[in-house]
């Protein structure tokens, strides 16, 4: 792949003049038509029946147009486990939960009928800690668990509040403890975090007469919206219209389909109005998708030699009132369950559990942040124990070329000892600074792996306009929300195609015109939709080649194209311009050959397998991506503060399309994730979610954000166009770990859980005294 | 709630709207005066999103109750790239890969734009300070800093410092 | 969608009287804290009457009495004023590490004190320097001490009517040097966990500290030791802080986190003014 021409190049973002100008469309940003306002009543106990919604006086506000709750709207949704309403419908589950929806003429007016909505409750006792809900006598959220619809790879427990239980058994556990000379077992947790794009959620709907539905979106997933609501509200597909425009951050909040549909039967009563709401910051990180919190226990058997012998993983996840999307959160983490190593006999209980907490759900990493906490915090002291260098135990058990995942899937493509080497030697791993000025210095290194956590159905398309003039229109269905997506899109397209990158158009999809997309989620979009693109230059290629060969009367084996014209190497003489190839006529007869040029191209992995239910073996992972994390840091003993003093980041990225926007990812990735290990979690107070804006919901800012160093490795993925595997995601997995172990460094305190906040760190080097 | 004529010069024009003067700017240039290139994140003046400036310094536009705008200057995004060319800290923004989901790209700019005209070769640290402001959760910052130095530095070269 | 009738009013007479004669009234300065406070349910205001123009207000000045900052002069204009720079420098200490750098585009030091939150950052190095409040109302003038100023979380001691016209930083000024050391969860634009303000004035020292009480406070037991029995030992006599605070547990930190980072802080504010 020497010769490639734009794949690999720091081509400008397609979107970046766009976007410094202000004049990037993100859903609010234009003037839609006749609008009305929605606004939530939201419910004030975290779990209760609801006696009595009184909407009289709402009804009767000036302005209002209508009051729904969910008796009259008891439609259900969910991704995976069909568990929700847009509503609640007799009980409330979470603390502000939507109990109804006004919509007026103004938002102001909106949201005075909101507090003139009466609602009822008897306050149920609530589950607020999922090792509680695990019990057999804890109040049960979800009394019709057993009848929800669900795809049948996740294993619900009737009767109780799991959701899913899923099952790792590979090798033998037993044999793989009894042959180790040590064993370690601790206890880790993980606390919710939330996304906090800088765009919250926005949902406009539109209905019209002859019975078409528009939905403008923040969607990650438009063909998801618009196969979830087809679904929950009995409507044919070619009947919902979904548009996603620029999308301002996702980070995982904006997957599946949630508040679009809250909307519908609003729009249904108005034909031709537009039905909008738009989520304050509140309401963004209280009622939308949190990280779910993970209370996990992780036991691993060690030979002298550093060699892992046996590995034991539970994992309770706190799912939230609602799991549609979370199961495959605690499955995804349940078939990773060895991290980046490579571990012979294994046991993983991965349990998703209600409570009554906010929604889990998808969030950058999708359970790998929090599964691979415990794993490379456990390394370090397995590393303790044996006197061995915590960065030789990694390497020791790292997964190479011909390694089984914990499902037993094979893996081939990869070089994790680079992605450690060399951000170990980026921080100078293995030389100890001295502390000085009272302050304590020291380094952490973790590795990390994710693969696209998507069911092995998840599909891809593209289509390719070829113009009179050469010049091209990809169209897609992947979203924009920052990652770069239509960049690097393009860039495949050009590369397959001949056509320069600046004469290729791309669009944000409109699922009336882009063809489908599953879901902009798991990193997946350059190997998936990349994948579909290539296929669908490679179709069109195929026929400029075919019809201009046909218009020239030459073999098609000597033609080339340069993006503007066909041309034959061997007779110079010989060349057909594209307007001439694509509205085309023998020469000498008039007959036509071929009419307008379009490439279409389609993807469903083929490497993929259903998980055996009682073992979970099998192969989920469409690729697996690796990295390392390397930091040093400064610890104040005194206050707690951790400065960090050198970050360095790695990812085997395959082939980076796009080394600027490559690293932007690293870049982003890696603060994100550095934010959330000395900075964030969200704050409960009996399922009350107290720390819901900015203000005491830290998030780093320019302050915070040391200098970085970023290294891409190009370890080739065999199927992934040019070598390309998705990176979006997995810069954050290894960054809390690696700050943790550099602080264990540092102070010889060890800690099970992050954000590593002054006050924690304080807490820590006082216990230990 | 009683509605009032405000005058103010808006992107270097003069503008006189019938409104009431609680509303908020941030508002007002959005959903009276279509400038939809000012975006909302918090409506608590933690996000930066909605910056703008009044009369050449930086504010959160949502703090601002457009009464309080009579008389003054305000300056959004869509000024920076009046008459058909992008202003140099936008191009930077570009070169140096600093947008990303562009939600805060806006405000970031206009932060920049606002030191810069105050400060024409600001330091590190003043650059930082000058948009603490402002959250990103997409970049990392670290490509939005250097877009900003190389654009102070661009400026300086060209002898066109912002006025 | 705040609802409240905005008044521009750019003669103080007119400003007072608005406040003597109107109910939930409530002046605006920056409106960094109060729109926010509105929004949150904080405040429910009627009127809000803009004094951001009013020329009694915008005094930045410095005379024989000392360094006036009107109500309506903002944070950032009072850090980059030369006698607050050279004379009182932990006053643009302070100034400084409130919000970002927007927000002090627009809030004012008044704001600042008169939301009256036990954190506010301006606090702590007003009480070390002994800052007047002139209080105007149709009534005529009046002047208190900061410390009187702070009545509890939230409230002032300004009467109905009154409002602040300016804060006087009254000569002498200190001799010595003075540091705000503010603790915080992230070292950037965030709230004081505490906030911590040493003074010296020549060989004797003032301490206040920010976010341990209801209204900021002085750490007397300490200044007593450091002041009245020369007590040498910085980490000996920190310690003795812990019987002028009465920190509470919140989102920002805990009590014990609180008591513990008071001690460090005014230890390591005694070692950087009075000198190791």
């Amino acid at each position: 792949m020497a010769d490639l021409k734009t794949v690999g190049t720091s081509v400008p973002r397609k979107d970046a003049i766009e976007k410094v100008t202000g004049s990037a469309e993100f859903i609010e940003d234009r003037y839609m038509g006749p609008m009305l306002y929605a606004k939530m009543k939201k419910s004030t106990v975290a779990h209760g029946k609801i006696k009595n919604i009184d909407t009289t006086r709402a009804l009767k506000h000036p302005g209002v147009k209508a009051v729904l709750t969910g008796k009259e709207y008891p439609n259900r949704i969910g991704l995976y486990l069909i568990d929700r309403t847009f509503l609640a419908v007799d009980k409330v589950r979470f603390w502000g939960e939507p109990v109804a929806v006004v919509a007026a003429v103004t938002e102001k007016a909106a949201a005075e009928a909101v507090d003139l909505i009466e609602v009822e409750y008897e306050e149920l006792p609530g589950v607020f800690d999922p090792r509680e809900g695990m019990k057999p006598d804890a109040p049960i959220i979800h009394e019709d668990l057993a009848n929800y619809e669900i795809v049948p790879i996740f294993y619900p427990e009737k009767g109780t509040n799991i959701a899913n239980h899923f099952k790792v058994r590979k090798g033998d556990i037993d044999k793989g403890f009894a042959e180790a000379d040590k064993i370690i077992e601790r206890d880790y947790y993980v606390p919710q975090m939330q996304h906090v794009p800088i765009e919250t959620h926005k949902a406009a709907v539109q209905w019209s007469l002859d019975g078409k539905l528009t939905v403008w979106s923040t969607a990650q997933s438009p063909n998801v919206v618009r196969q979830l609501l087809a679904k929950s509200l009995d409507m044919p597909m070619h009947k919902i219209r979904v548009i996603s425009s620029y999308i301002g951050g996702g980070f995982g909040c904006k997957a599946g389909a949630s508040i679009e549909g809250l909307l519908v039967p609003i729009a249904q009563k108005f034909p031709g109005h537009i039905v909008r709401i738009v989520f304050n910051r509140e309401e963004d990180m209280q009622g939308t998708f949190t990280r779910q919190a993970l209370y996990s226990k992780l036991k691993t058997g060690v030979k002298k030699d550093g060699r892992i012998t046996a590995l034991q993983y539970e994992m309770v996840w706190d799912g939230g009132a609602y799991t549609e999307y979370g199961v495959n959160i605690v499955r995804a983490a349940g078939y990773s369950s060895t991290g980046a190593y490579d571990i012979p006999n294994v046991k993983t209980d991965s349990y998703c559990v209600y409570t009554n907490n906010s929604i889990g759900g998808p969030v950058r990493g999708f359970g790998m942040c929090e599964m691979q906490w415990g794993i490379e915090r456990q390394l370090e002291e397995i590393a303790r124990e044996l006197g061995m260098d915590p960065l030789e135990v990694r390497l020791i058990n790292g997964m190479k070329k011909g390694s089984t995942t914990a499902s037993g899937q094979v893996i081939h493509d990869l070089d994790y000892d680079k992605c450690l080497k060399v951000v170990a030697d980026k921080i100078g791993w293995g030389k100890k600074e001295e502390s000085r000025d009272g302050k304590y210095r020291g380094k952490g290194i973790a590795g990390l792996v994710k693969c696209p956590a998507q069911p092995s159905n998840a599909a891809s398309s593209a289509m390719i306009r070829i113009n009179e003039d050469g010049t091209a229109h990809v169209m897609i269905g992947a979203t924009e929300m920052g990652q770069g997506m239509l960049t690097a899109i393009s860039q495949i397209a050009s590369e397959a195609l001949h056509i320069p990158v600046d004469k290729i158009d791309i669009k944000v999809p409109d699922t009336d015109f882009t063809p489908y997309e599953w879901q902009s989620v798991g990193s997946r979009i350059t190997y998936t939709c990349g994948t579909s693109v290539k296929r669908a230059a490679e179709d069109a290629l195929g026929q400029i080649y075919r019809v201009a060969a046909d218009l020239l009367e030459t073999p098609q084996e000597d033609l080339s194209f340069d993006g503007k014209k066909v041309f034959s190497a061997k007779n110079p003489d010989l060349t057909a311009t594209i307007r001439e190839v694509a509205d085309s006529c023998k020469k000498c007869t008039g007959e036509g050959i071929a009419g307008p040029i379009i490439g279409r191209g389609s993807f469903v992995p083929t490497n993929m397998t259903n998980l055996d239910p009682e073992t979970g073996q099998g192969n989920p992972g469409l690729f697996y991506c690796f990295g390392a994390t390397g930091v040093e840091v400064e610890v104040d003993p005194e206050t707690g503060v951790v400065k960090i003093l050198q970050l360095a980041c790695s990812i085997d990225a395959g082939k980076a399309v796009n080394p600027q926007l490559c690293t932007a990812q690293l870049h982003g990735g890696t603060i994100m994730g550095l934010s959330t290990a000395l900075y964030e979690e969200v704050r409960f107070d009996k399922g009350i979610m107290l720390n819901r804006n900015f203000t005491d919901y830290k998030i780093a800012t320019i302050d915070n954000t040391p200098h970085m160093d970023s290294f891409i490795v190009e370890t080739p993925e065999t199927n992934g166009p040019y070598g390309a595997r998705g990176i979006g995601e997995q810069p954050m997995i290894g960054v809390a770990p690696a700050i943790a172990n550099a602080v264990s460094d540092a102070l010889g305190v060890d800690f099970n859980t992050f954000p590593l906040t002054p006050e924690r760190v304080w807490q820590a080097i006082k216990n230990k005294k | 709630m009683k509605k009032q004529v405000i005058i103010f010069q808006l992107n270097d024009e003069p503008v006189e709207i019938y409104v009431d003067p609680a509303e908020s700017l941030l508002t007002v240039l959005r959903d009276r005066l279509g400038l939809y290139g000012t975006k909302a994140g918090c409506s608590k003046g933690e996000c930066g999103a909605c910056t703008v400036l009044l009369d050449d310094r930086a504010v959160n536009s949502c703090l601002v109750p457009v009464g309080k705008v009579q008389g003054c200057k305000v300056e959004t995004i869509e000024n920076l790239s009046r008459g058909g060319k992008v202003h140099p800290i936008q191009e930077e923004f570009v070169d140096k890969g600093a947008v990303q989901c562009g939600f805060c790209t806006p405000g970031m700019v206009l932060s920049a734009y606002a030191l810069l005209k105050e400060n024409p070769q600001p330091a590190r640290d003043q650059i930082k300070m000058a948009i603490s402001g402002n959250l990103c959760r997409c970049s990392g910052y670290k490509q939005i800093e250097e877009a900003i130095l190389s654009a102070a530095k661009k400026l300086a070269r060209q002898g066109n410092s912002i006025t | 969608m705040l609802s409240y009738d905005y008044v521009k009013c750019n003669d103080l007479r007119l400003a007072c009287q608005e406040l003597e004669e109107g109910e939930q009234v409530y002046l605006l300065a920056g409106g960094t804290d109060l729109i926010v406070g509105m929004r949150g349910g904080k405040f429910s205001a009627k009127t809000l009457v803009d004094i951001k123009d009013v020329p009694e207000l915008k005094v930045l000045e410095e005379d024989d009495r000392g360094i006036t900052v009107g109500a309506a002069v903002t944070l950032n204009e009072a850090v980059v004023f030369a006698p607050i720079r050279d004379n009182v420098p932990i006053l643009a200490e302070g100034c400084h590490s409130v919000g970002s750098y927007s927000i002090r585009n627009r809030a004012t030091m008044a704001g600042n004190i008169c939301n009256a939150s036990p954190a506010a950052d301006t606090a702590a190095p007003l009480y070390c320097l002994d800052a007047l409040v002139n209080i105007k109302s149709s009534e005529g003038s009046r002047s208190m001490p900061i410390k009187d100023f702070f009545a509890g979380p939230g409230k002032t001691a300004l009467n109905k009517g009154e409002l602040v016209q300016s804060i006087l930083i009254p000569r002498p000024y200190p001799e010595g040097k003075g540091v705000y050391l503010k603790a915080s969860r992230t070292g950037s634009v965030d709230l004081a966990t505490v906030g911590v303000a040493v003074q010296r004035w020549g060989e004797e020292v003032k301490i206040a500290i920010g976010a341990v009480a209801a209204t900021p406070v002085r750490a007397f037991s300490v200044e007593k030791a450091i002041n009245e029995k020369g007590e040498k030992n910085y980490a000996d006599a920190a310690r003795l802080v812990h019987d002028d605070i009465s920190p509470i547990t919140d989102l920002r930190g805990s009590r014990e986190y609180r008591y513990h980072m008071v001690e460090v802080l005014v230890r390591r504010g005694l070692e950087q003014t009075l000198g190791v």
